[in-house]
């Protein structure tokens, strides 16, 4: 199976806007918006993997972030490592962080999953707020995260950093897309539909729902390097369930279990929060209110909507 | 002495409130994620009724009605017409609620600090076994005893209680029989809600009103419903004294642990026994 004609598109039309943006506009606002859509669209492609993919509601992907961002900033600020070092050794814990929480967290199912996770997250919260505070610099978080030095470019311009993370995301797109469509992906779509079904088959289910969180886990981890790394600062919130919460709205958003939507409800969210801050400090709830239309009327998501959408027509088209 | 009051009266408003979540739970199938949002609703209407009437009873009651009167628009609005989709879909949406109720709070009451006053009734204390205990740790124990007692007998003994449990188990044969199934559901929904509210109302004299009453909440009621084991009400009551006793224990001894420790049990629950300290059945929902 190929990545689908609908996925390829969208991927295709994006492409372009990411490349010409930076030679539009050399406005820092604008490329740090855009820096953060990537950033958080890596988070939510990988939050995605357990939502869309796997049906399980994860409310501890926060953890996985936010380690992340605390690894890189502790290794790269403590032990002096460069920044590449840091990002592969933040997608090793938060990987880790992942695969402690799955030992728990898999152990029940359903909904308990979802408070489980949450419980776990929130301890590491509370963890990392007081009684790791030698480490995590408690409530304060840990100011002056590096910036990468690869190749001796200064990487503080936004324009570069912009590139950098732009090739990771596209990077990390491929690799989704690729996953997705494998063997592997596929009996992971079979266990959200009828997991009893792909027992029978001969997978071993509990492996692969380990294996999903922990590679989740890992992307999640990636986005959280490079989110410290954008806003030179990690705290707490980025651990926090609020965090985790963020992640969930916008993937339901833009449409859970597809590959691109994910993307389009990070740039949905960041969208309607610039223009909605902008008119009231009441902009969270208003937010509320839309996800929870969004989850009564269009629990397909933007783009699952229009996917679908696109599907009727094809269809109609070739009746005869 | 005094450590096993406060123990004990932590534990009744955790029952109170995990009472409620764990009712609509075991009725509905539904977990509430925003009973701690709705807590926190009561919590700042009673503060603000109080304040108005001069009455912290009348607090008690408005908030406690208004409250129930939310959760029921929730439900009849928002929730009926969710039940045959998956679970998660209620749950992300009862937490869509928690950004629209913490907003509204703000915009009301805005972000400070909130204070009631004891009513003057119950402000005293007492001497007890060698210690001064407040008369409100032992009003909220009493309280919270009678209330427990009244949801048991009500669901186990009364026809409503039948009711109830008949819609909850068939809820499509309920309606067969000509009893309006849907209107059941939304008043449990709304009781469950009340009760959050009540726990709010009544624990406005102990703590300070704050916005973040709402996360810490729900998630100790997380931990003693999954202690309980879920939809079981004898379970969830000695669940909620236990994590009352382990918080009471835990500010005396070693304040900054007692999070950690909280967790800790949940944890070694979990990996124990993972359908609840107090159940049999296995979990899965």
């Amino acid at each position: 199976m190929n990545v689908s004609r609908f996925d390829v598109v969208i991927g295709l039309l994006l492409a372009p806007l990411v490349l010409v943006l930076p030679l539009v506009t050399q406005n820092d606002f604008y490329l740090n918006l855009a820096t953060l859509i990537m950033i958080w669209s890596i988070f939510a492609v990988g939050f995605d993997f357990v939502f869309g993919s796997l049906g399980m509601v994860s409310f501890g992907h926060a953890s996985f972030l936010g380690i992340g961002g605390y690894a890189v900033a502790i290794v790269t600020q403590r032990f002096g490592l460069p920044f590449e070092a840091g990002v592969a050794l933040a997608i090793v814990a938060a990987a880790t962080c992942a695969w402690i929480y799955s030992f728990f967290a898999l152990r029940v199912a359903g909904i308990f999953f979802s408070l489980v996770t949450l419980a776990l997250s929130q301890l590491l919260y509370i963890l990392a707020d007081s009684k790791l505070r030698d480490w995590t610099g408690g409530a304060d978080g840990l100011p002056g995260v590096a910036r990468p030095e690869t190749f001796g470019i200064d990487f503080f311009n936004s324009v570069h950093f912009y590139w950098y993370v732009a090739a990771i995301f596209a990077v990390v797109m491929v690799v989704i897309a690729i996953i997705r469509t494998s063997p592997f992906g596929r009996v992971v779509m079979a266990i959200q539909q009828n997991e009893l079904r792909t027992q029978q088959l001969g997978y071993n289910t509990h492996r692969i729902k380990q294996i999903t969180f922990l590679l989740s886990g890992a992307i999640s981890g990636l986005a959280g390097a490079l989110l410290a790394s954008l806003l030179m600062y990690v705290n707490p919130q980025m651990l926090h369930w609020s965090t985790s919460g963020d992640v969930i709205i916008m993937t339901l958003l833009g449409g859970a279990g597809t590959l691109w939507g994910p993307v389009a409800g990070v740039i949905l969210f960041e969208s309607l929060k610039e223009w909605l801050s902008g008119w009231t400090p009441y902009w969270y709830g208003i937010l509320g209110i839309l996800f929870i239309l969004a989850t009564l009327y269009f629990p397909k998501g933007v783009l699952g909507e229009i996917q679908a959408f696109a599907g009727r027509v094809r269809a109609r088209g070739r009746k005869p | 002495m005094s450590t096993i009051i406060i123990g004990l009266s932590l534990g009744m408003l955790l029952f109170l409130l995990a009472s409620g979540l764990t009712l609509i739970f075991g009725m509905l199938g539904v977990i509430n994620f925003a009973h701690g949002a709705l807590y926190m609703l009561g919590a700042y209407l009673c503060f603000d009724v109080s304040h108005r009437s001069g009455s912290f009873t009348v607090g008690v009651l408005v908030a406690t009605a208004t409250v129930g009167l939310v959760g029921m628009a929730m439900e009849r609005f928002t929730l009926r017409p969710l039940y045959n989709r998956p679970h998660f879909y209620q749950l992300i949406l009862t937490f869509g609620f928690i950004l629209v109720i913490t907003e509204a709070v703000k915009i009301f009451w805005g972000l400070g600090y909130k204070e009631v006053t004891m009513p003057e009734m119950l402000s005293g204390t007492v001497d007890m076994f060698d210690s001064t205990i407040p008369i409100y740790r032992l009003f909220i124990i009493g309280f919270g005893a009678t209330v427990s007692l009244g949801l048991f007998l009500a669901l186990e003994r009364s026809t409503f209680g039948m009711l109830v449990r008949a819609a909850s188990s068939d809820g499509e044969m309920v309606q067969i029989l000509g009893l309006p199934a849907s209107r059941i559901r939304t008043s449990v929904f709304g009781f469950g809600a009340a009760l959050a509210g009540l726990a709010g109302a009544i624990s406005t004299p102990l703590f300070p009103i704050e916005l973040g009453m709402a996360t810490t909440t729900i998630i100790d009621c997380f931990v003693v419903i999954i202690l309980g084991g879920l939809g079981n009400i004898r379970g969830v009551i000695a669940a909620a004294l236990l994590i009352g006793m382990v918080r009471a224990v835990g500010y005396t001894f070693m304040p900054s642990w007692v999070d950690v420790l909280t967790f800790a049990l949940l944890i070694v629950t979990l990996l124990t026994r993972p359908q609840g300290l107090f159940s049999r059945q296995v979990r899965s929902a």
